[in-house]
Formats: structure tokens, C-alpha cells, sequence
């Protein structure tokens, strides 16, 4: 009721302001008419009864004030006023408000960005329904019980039989396969999964089915993408065959679109095909990633207890080929950003220290702008505003700077976020997660930038308002004003050292990474892969035949110089490591890399051979097994003898397909070492070189190989007539991850580098900053003592002198931000640790390095209005004031 | 005499008081109340007005224009149901304090004893 009335009253006060105006003046006027018919009748004349009443009543404005002020609607009004005071205000100083608007524009802007990063990595939820109870399990092995990716599909079983606190258990693995049929082949992203996975993500298929128990091996399932892709969003492709690895599968479903499935967080792209899981009943035989739905209501430590219990059961029944000693759980959620939830977060907090340092550089221009009004709040104070109306005035000007510079920032995140996309590290989670969550200013965003600008306007408006609203009394209030303005400056450089400090490491990092002497020529190295279907190429004779032919026809190409392949590319992050025994008196066991290679290849690497001979063309099938090994196998397992001549215990996988599933096995065979390489980089640019062992194809078949090709010219031009040699062999076969060997150690480098590059920006805007932050710090202390130099200047100082004056005073509080900065950064730098390349969080030459760019900076920045100090003509500076 | 200050929040409940009897305009009502203090309470127009405006939006009194016989008109405020019912309530509870606050000043102090 009170609500209403107040409402109503409120609204009329505003809308009909002149007729409540009226009103009011009429009521007083009548008041005034009384009182003083009420003195005359008391004997008074009616002159000395209307002065008698008037100053009674003393200022009729300040008793309308009064009135006014009782009701709601002043609020709005004073609020309307002071926008309107404020905006005028802002415009009056153009050079001020551009420069306030700017630097926060910058700081809002950049932190926008970067919660968008956030907002798409680890805010958004799965597309799944209780997305909060899906976890993934690890089995726990060893003595020290660690946690691995994948477990058994013997496991898997029993888990899914034995748990009560599981709602559904799910396992999945990824694979790719060669889809061929229609148009060209192709090579498709693909994950294995288990009859009722999709329902334990809570998926259920737009068109068709998902697996099902009784489900043959043959049968698919098609992403929405891939479906619209490859098929035109035929919707009548449930039923229909396609083929894969040469063989026929049904389509037994579509997904909804919002489902992008990745085997794998950095898996790209996300699965196009779903296929059954073929179970391998070995429970020694790792080949799936485990998935559970927990049931409604059971905590985490519930089922975490009922899953180590089974697993400790399984490993008493089965003690020989058990392996999981216990098992670990990981939230899905947490599980597909892993790795990337700290970069996100690093990067968060480095563009937090951006906002921070413009915040602290818009107070100081505040401060600054504060002692240029001090006249105006004066005179304000005077004519009766309180000193919470002034405050007030001024944080509304705050915040309407701070509201424009977030409008600017917004702008200019929005320009930039599709930026920060483009860059981000392919192969990463948080590629994946910003693919499939899709990066973009949404509300969110915008609701945070909004808040944002909220919360810097007070970050930086509540100190200069509240100095200025209490106007410099006394001299001591000045010096502390003088003290704030260079705490404030020390700030700034404190924060920008710390992030040229992370920049500067990162950039040490790459070039570091870059410099790495990979072991062979990446120049003029073109690559790419070639797997072949299990159906057409089911021999391992037939396979190598394959590649016979392949590496004849392009080895003949005129532009090609020779022509190699391998298994796992080296600088792809991909290898296969497996046990070898060293028979004889002292029998010893080691692990390598396995490879299989073609005689050509490590000429066509220039991977350079030290002792013995390479793997020849006559190392073929029929002869006895040979192997080259790299030079940190030979020192590892032979340090004292040549090992060359020697003879080791190998192991072959061999897979064998029965009704219970895929039997694998590891067959031993001798093999001779015929020859020691030199070290490469095998998996990646930062991986310290392992054992490494290479094995001719021909004695040792695979259906997955890589191509290298050492080429005369730029490489990429080639690609086309590569293609269409490689088909002239077998059209059904793709051939996919075309690049230039340059392009693998550009990739390698791409995850430090996007760190380096948003770092670096950051710590590039904070350096600019900081310097204007100096800059005006020091005119504003020139300006103060313009007398004081003219006086000294007639008294025959020097100029030398005058600039000294002026950098002195800010020197303290460089010193102090340096000191603070450089403590700062050895606390913090530890957080980019995991993302350093040799070098150390704390790595001094870098830190001094930083420091003197910083003095130079901090120098350059106080020295302009310094030397502009001793341009004052005596005269003139006498005169100011 | 000195005028005295009104104790906080009273203000509004002398109004209501005042305007029990009778509708009266603000000069009316700020006399009455001087009157009826014998002269010890004197409400200054600056905080009178203002009540005003707080009561009229609480529903608690209503403004009225009454023609003056100099052929103007004045604002003339009356009681509302909801206003007399208020008055009541805050009557009470005054009596309640009162005697409360009478009660401990009236406690011998040590000095007293």
C-alpha cells in the first residue's frame, strides 16, 4: 500500500515537476502569510511581521531542498544531475577522458577476453543431462599405485557387473579408419565404444539407435556433423551400409549436434564415426577408457570404496594378470580440460595485473586531476554540498569513465576473442574445449565486462574521491597525497615487472625450444600418412608390398631427392615403446621405441649413421631380423661394449580375432644389431632423446606408416601430385596429415608459443601503462614545483641540476615497485614452471635483463617532463601561480 | 523561553496528535504544537514540510486545498483511517517507553544514596 502511494508520488514529483513545484511554493508562501498575520496580531507592523517570519523560516530554497529530499524521486534526480555534471565534466578534459577511457579500455577489455577463454574452457557445462555425475576411472597401478589412462576390457567387465553405486559404467577408446565407398577415401576420427555408452552420457541419438548388446561388430554410428558432411543429412541413412576398412557397417544411428565425443581431450577432430568396442578378453591388455554414471544420491568416497573393494577382489582371483590395484576417479568436467584449466587460469591471473596497473594509473590521473579541482570543491563545499554529495559526484564521474572505457574494452574483445581462437595450440584440450564449446562474447561475457567496469570505477575512483572531497587543508595532506600518487606508481611497475618477467622467460623458453638440434634435417621435408584398410591388406606380406610399390613410384618423382617411411613420425608425439631381453651371460631386459623403417629412410632424414651398416633393401622377410639402434640405446644397454654384432629378444604383437574377441599377444624373436644412428628428437621438440630401435618394414610389417619425402624445392606445391602418385597404387587408401616437417616443429611449439603471445601482449600493455603511469607521476610533480625550479634556476642552477630534481623524487618509489616486482615474480613465476623449456622460474640473466628494461623504461618516461623542466623560463615560473 | 529539540522521531507523532481534532494547514499545525508545549517546542518549517511529505506518502494524512478567505486557496491536512490507527499505535508505545524510561531515571543512583 505504502509502496504504491510512495510510487505514485514519486513518479508525479517527477513527470509534473512544475506543478508540484507550484504547489510547494503556494504552501510556503500561505505559511509565510500566517506567521506573519500571527505576529501582527501580537502588535507587530506588517513590514517587521513578514521580515520576522521570513527569518524564521531562513532560506526558503534550502526548506524546498528539504522537502524535496524527503521523497525517493531526489535520488534519481541528483543521479540524473550528477551524470549530466559528470558527462560534463569528462568533456571539458578530451586529452584526460581519452587517456582514463583508453588504459581502462585496455585492462577491461583484455580481462574480457580471457574470461571468455574461461567462460567456454570451464564454465560452460558438457552437453550432457547430470553432466556432474559422469567420472572417468583409472585403475591404479604398481606398488606406488599409479593411476593409468586405460584399463583391460576384462576390467571393465567386471567393474560393470560388480557395481551398485555406478548407474551405468561405459568404456570407449579411439581409432581411426579409412571410409571409403563414396567420392574420395578418407581417413575418419573415430572412437570404439560399448553397447550402452551413449546412455551413460545421457544421449540419446536424433535418428536411429545407439549399440546394443546383441549388436554384431559391423554396425555405426554417425555424428550430426559428420552426417550432414559426408552424407547431406541424408535422413534415411539409418539402414544403409558403409564401408569401412574395406569391409560393410550398418548406420544404426545419428547424434544430436550438440554431442562432439572425443576419444581423447586433445583428440581433432571430435569422433565423426562410433563403432562397437571389440573386446580383447586379456586382462593384461589395456584397451579402454573407463566412463560411469554415478547413480542418483551416492556420494564420490561411496563409490570410490565399492570400486577399490572389486578391484581388490579381481586382483585376488586373478593374481598372474591383474594389474589395477585400485582404482582413481576424475570428474568428466575436469577430465576434458586437463592442462588446459591452468593455462586458462594463468592467463586470467596475468590479465588481472593489466586491469590492476590501469586502475592504479587512472587513480593517479584522478589524483592529479583532483589538485586541478580543488577550487571547484571549494567552492561546492561552501555553498553547502556535504562531503557525501561531492563523493558522490565523483565516483558518478568514475564510474562513467569506467563505464565507457568497458564499452571501448568490449569492442575491442570482441575484435580480439576470434583472435585469441585462431591462435590457440592445435592438439590441446583446450583447442578442443574452445571448438566445441565455441568462443565468443556472449551474455556472459558481457555481463561480466559490465560488472567489471563496476568494480574498477571503485577500484579506482574511491581513493582520489575521497581526498578530494576532503580538499588539502594543510601541506602534511598534500605530502600524503604525493605519497599515494607514487605507491600507486610503485604499483604499476611492481605488476608490469612481474609480467615482463613471465614474458620474458616464455620468449627465453621458445627461443630455447626453437634451437634444439633435432638430430636430422627439417628443411624440405614433406610428410604424411598412409593406413591401410585390415581387409584389402590383410597380410603382412601384402602391406609391405604396398609400400614396396609407394616408395618406388615417388622415390622416381623428378622433384622428389629420396623417399622414406616410418611408423611413428618423430616431432608428432606418437610412439610405441616396448620391452626387448639382452640374452647371454648377463641377461638384462630394457624398453625402446619400436620403428619400423624403409632402407631409404634415414638417408632421406640425414639422420646420420655412426657405427655398422644401415637396413638395406636385402633385409627383406626371408632373412634373418635385423635392427639399427640409436646411439642412447647403445649407451644405455651397452656402455662398455660395441653392440654391434649383438643379438636381443624382441617382441611382435600379433592380434587373432576368435567369437570371443581379439586374443593379442607378443611373440619373441631374435633380431641382430647391424648398426648405431645418432640421437633424433622422437617425440617431441622437449623430449630428451630415448632408446630407440629401428626395424626394416619388410621383417616387420605395418599397416600404419608415415612418408617422408626429402624434396629439392618448397615442398608445399608438391602435395597434389604426391596424392595422385600414392593413388596410381590403390585409389581406396587416403592419405592423410600432409605438412612439412617444419610444420610439425611449428606445431610443437604452438602451445608455448600462445602462452608466450598472450603473456607477451599482456605484459607489452603493462609496460606502456607503467610508463605513462611514470610519466604523469612526474609532470604532475614538475608542475608543483615549477616555482621552486624558476627560483632556482635564477639563482644559476644548472640544467643537469633541474633534471636531477625531477628524478629524484620519483626514484624511491621506482626503487621500492622494482624491489616489490622482483619478489613478486620469484613467487610467482613458479606458476608457469610447467611451461618453461630450460630454463629456470628464476632464471637470473633474465630477471636482470627485465629489470634493466624496466629502469630504462621507468628512465625515458621520467626524463621527458624532467627535461621539459628546464625549458621553464625563470620568469614565467616566477610569475605562477 | 528556549525552545527545546524534539526528541528523534516524535515529530511525526505530534502531527498525527495535532491533526487528531481537527484538518489544519502547516502554519496551523506548527503553532498548535507550540501552543500546546507552552512554547517549548517550536518546529521550524525546514523539518515540518518534509513530514509532511513522509505522512502523506505513509497514507497516514492527506492534503486537502481549501479556499482562504483572502480568495487563496491553502493545503489543509487531515487524518486518514490508516493515519488514526497509527496514532494509536504510537501512543501506546510511547505510554510504553515513557513509563520505561521515567522508571530508570527515577532508580536511585549511587550519588543518591
Amino acid at each position: 500500500m505504502f509502496r504504491i502511494r510512495s510510487v505514485v508520488a514519486g513518479l508525479r514529483a517527477l513527470f509534473r515537476k512544475r506543478q508540484v513545484e507550484r504547489e510547494m511554493d503556494e504552501e510556503l508562501r500561505d505559511y509565510l502569510d500566517a506567521a506573519a498575520k500571527d505576529k501582527m496580531r501580537s502588535g507587530m507592523s506588517r513590514e517587521e511581521a513578514t521580515r520576522a517570519a521570513r527569518v524564521e523560516m531562513g532560506s526558503v530554497d534550502a526548506v524546498k531542498e528539504e522537502i524535496r529530499s524527503a521523497g525517493w524521486e531526489s535520488t534519481v534526480e541528483t543521479t540524473w544531475q550528477d551524470l549530466r555534471f559528470g558527462l560534463r565534466v569528462l568533456r571539458r578534459n578530451p586529452g584526460f577522458t581519452a587517456v582514463a577511457a583508453l588504459t581502462l579500455a585496455l585492462g577491461i577489455g583484455g580481462t574480457a577476453v580471457v574470461f571468455s577463454l574461461l567462460d567456454a574452457v570451464l564454465l560452460r557445462p558438457l552437453p550432457y543431462p547430470h553432466s556432474e555425475r559422469l567420472f572417468r576411472l583409472f585403475p591404479l597401478e604398481g606398488k606406488r599405485k599409479r593411476g593409468v589412462e586405460q584399463a583391460s576390457y576384462a576390467d571393465f567387465r567386471d567393474w560393470q557387473r560388480q557395481s551398485r553405486t555406478f548407474e551405468s559404467l561405459a568404456a570407449y577408446g579411439g581409432d581411426s579408419l579409412n571410409l571409403t565407398g563414396t567420392a574420395e577415401p578418407e581417413r575418419v576420427q573415430a572412437s570404439t565404444v560399448t553397447p550402452g555408452f551413449f546412455a551413460t552420457l545421457g544421449v540419446s541419438p536424433a535418428m536411429g539407435r545407439e549399440f546394443r548388446s546383441d549388436d554384431t561388430e559391423s554396425v555405426a554410428i554417425l555424428s550430426y556433423a559428420f552426417w550432414k558432411r559426408r552424407f547431406g543429412s541424408d535422413a534415411g541413412i539409418v539402414g544403409k551400409p558403409i564401408h569401412l576398412e574395406g569391409r560393410a557397417y550398418t548406420v544404426v544411428g545419428v547424434l544430436p549436434s550438440q554431442v562432439r565425443f572425443r576419444s581423447h581431450p586433445w583428440a581433432t577432430p571430435a569422433s565423426d564415426i562410433f563403432v562397437p568396442v571389440v573386446p580383447t578378453p586379456a586382462r593384461n591388455w589395456h584397451s579402454v577408457r573407463v566412463l560411469g554414471r554415478l547413480a542418483p544420491g551416492v556420494s564420490k568416497e561411496q563409490a570410490l570404496a565399492e570400486m577399490n573393494g572389486i578391484a581388490a577382489r579381481l586382483a585376488q582371483a586373478y593374481p598372474d594378470s591383474e594389474q589395477a590395484q585400485g582404482i582413481a576417479f576424475q570428474p568428466l568436467a575436469q577430465y576434458v580440460v586437463s592442462g588446459a584449466n591452468q593455462t586458462v587460469w594463468l592467463l586470467l591471473g596475468a590479465v588481472a595485473f593489466v586491469l590492476l596497473i590501469a586502475c592504479a594509473n587512472v587513480a593517479n590521473l584522478l589524483l592529479s586531476q583532483g589538485a586541478a579541482r580543488e577550487r571547484e570543491m571549494a567552492i561546492r563545499t561552501a555553498v553547502g554540498a556535504s562531503r557525501g554529495r561531492i563523493l558522490r559526484q565523483l565516483l558518478t564521474e568514475s564510474l562513467l569513465l569506467a563505464g565507457s572505457g568497458g564499452a571501448i574494452g568490449v569492442a575491442l574483445a570482441y575484435w580480439a576473442i576470434p583472435l585469441v581462437g585462431r591462435i590457440a595450440p592445435p592438439f590441446s584440450s583446450l583447442f578442443s574445449r574452445l571448438e566445441d564449446a565455441q568462443l565468443h562474447l556472449n551474455w556472459t561475457v558481457l555481463g561480466f565486462s559490465a560488472l567489471l567496469s563496476v568494480l574498477s570505477s571503485v577500484l579506482f575512483g574511491v581513493l582520489p574521491a575521497w581526498k578530494a572531497a576532503r580538499p588539502a587543508q594543510s601541506t602534511l595532506a598534500a605530502s600524503r597525497a604525493g605519497g599515494m600518487r607514487g605507491g600507486l606508481m610503485a604499483l604499476e611497475v611492481a605488476l608490469s615487472l612481474v609480467l615482463l618477467v613471465g614474458a620474458g622467460l616464455m620468449m627465453k623458453s621458445l627461443i630455447r625450444l626453437l634451437e634444439v638440434d633435432v638430430g636430422f634435417r627439417t628443411e624440405h621435408l614433406l610428410t604424411m600418412q598412409v593406413s591401410l584398410s585390415e581387409a584389402k591388406y590383410s597380410t603382412p606380406e601384402k602391406q609391405a608390398a604396398y609400400f614396396d610399390q609407394v616408395l618406388q613410384r615417388l622415390a622416381a618423382m623428378p622433384a622428389v631427392l629420396s623417399a622414406g617411411t616410418v611408423t611413428d613420425l618423430p616431432l608428432t608425439r606418437n610412439e610405441t615403446s616396448n620391452g626387448f631381453e639382452i640374452p647371454g651371460p648377463h641377461p638384462g631386459q630394457g624398453t625402446a621405441g619400436y620403428h619400423a623403417v624403409s632402407a631409404g629412410y634415414f638417408r632421406t632424414m640425414g639422420i646420420p649413421l655412426l657405427n655398422g651398416r644401415e637396413l638395406e633393401i636385402g633385409d627383406s622377410a626371408n632373412s634373418p631380423l635385423v635392427g639399427v639402434i640409436n646411439r642412447s640405446m647403445a649407451g644405455k644397454y651397452w656402455p662398455a661394449e660395441n653392440p654391434v654384432g649383438k643379438t636381443i629378444v624382441v617382441y611382435r604383437y600379433v592380434a587373432e580375432r576368435t567369437s570371443a574377441g581379439t586374443h593379442v599377444q607378443f611373440k619373441p624373436h631374435m633380431l641382430e644389431i647391424v648398426g648405431i644412428v645418432s640421437d633424433i628428437r622422437q617425440l617431441g621438440l622437449d623430449a630428451p632423446p630415448d632408446p630407440e630401435l629401428f626395424m626394416p618394414y619388410d621383417q616387420w610389417p605395418a599397416q600404419e606408416m608415415s612418408l617422408v619425402l626429402r624434396v629439392g624445392a618448397e615442398p608445399s606445391w608438391l602435395i597434389p601430385r604426391v596424392e595422385k602418385e600414392i593413388w596410381r597404387v590403390d585409389p581406396d587408401q587416403p592419405v592423410t596429415d600432409i605438412k612439412t616437417m617444419d610444420e610439425w616443429v611449428a606445431r610443437e611449439a604452438a602451445g608455448r608459443q600462445f602462452i608466450l603471445l598472450l603473456i607477451g601482449a599482456f605484459a607489452s600493455i603493462a609496460a606502456v601503462l607503467a610508463a605513462v603511469g611514470i610519466y604523469g607521476v612526474a609532470s604532475y610533480g614538475m608542475r608543483q614545483r615549477t616555482h621552486e625550479i624558476g627560483v632556482r634556476m635564477a639563482l644559476g642552477a644548472r640544467r643537469q641540476q633541474i633534471v636531477w630534481l625531477i628524478l629524484r623524487q620519483n626514484l624511491s618509489w621506482l626503487v621500492i615497485g622494482i624491489a616489490a616486482g622482483l619478489a613478486g615474480a620469484i613467487a610467482l613465476t613458479r606458476l608457469l614452471a610447467s611451461y618453461l623449456y630450460s630454463v629456470r622460474p628464476t632464471d637470473p640473466s633474465t630477471f636482470a635483463l627485465i629489470v634493466l628494461v624496466q629502469l630504462a623504461i621507468a628512465a625515458l618516461a621520467s626524463f621527458v617532463p624532467a627535461h621539459r623542466a628546464t625549458k621553464v623560463d625563470p620568469m614565467v615560473a616566477l610569475r605562477y601561480e | 523561553m528556549k525552545s527545546s529539540e524534539l526528541v528523534q522521531g516524535t515529530l511525526d507523532m505530534l502531527i498525527l496528535k495535532t491533526l487528531a481534532l481537527e484538518p489544519l494547514h502547516g502554519y496551523g499545525i506548527a503553532l498548535r504544537i507550540e501552543q500546546i508545549s507552552k512554547g517549548v517546542f517550536r518546529v521550524n518549517p525546514g523539518s515540518l514540510f518534509p513530514a509532511f511529505r513522509r505522512l502523506e506518502r505513509a497514507g497516514w494524512i492527506k492534503p486537502e486545498w481549501r479556499p482562504t478567505e483572502n480568495n487563496r486557496r491553502a493545503k489543509f491536512y487531515q487524518l486518514t483511517t490508516l493515519g488514526r490507527k497509527q496514532l494509536k499505535a504510537e501512543t501506546e508505545e510511547w505510554g510504553r517507553q515513557l513509563a520505561a524510561i521515567t522508571r530508570i531515571m527515577r532508580a536511585p543512583a549511587i550519588s543518591d544514596l
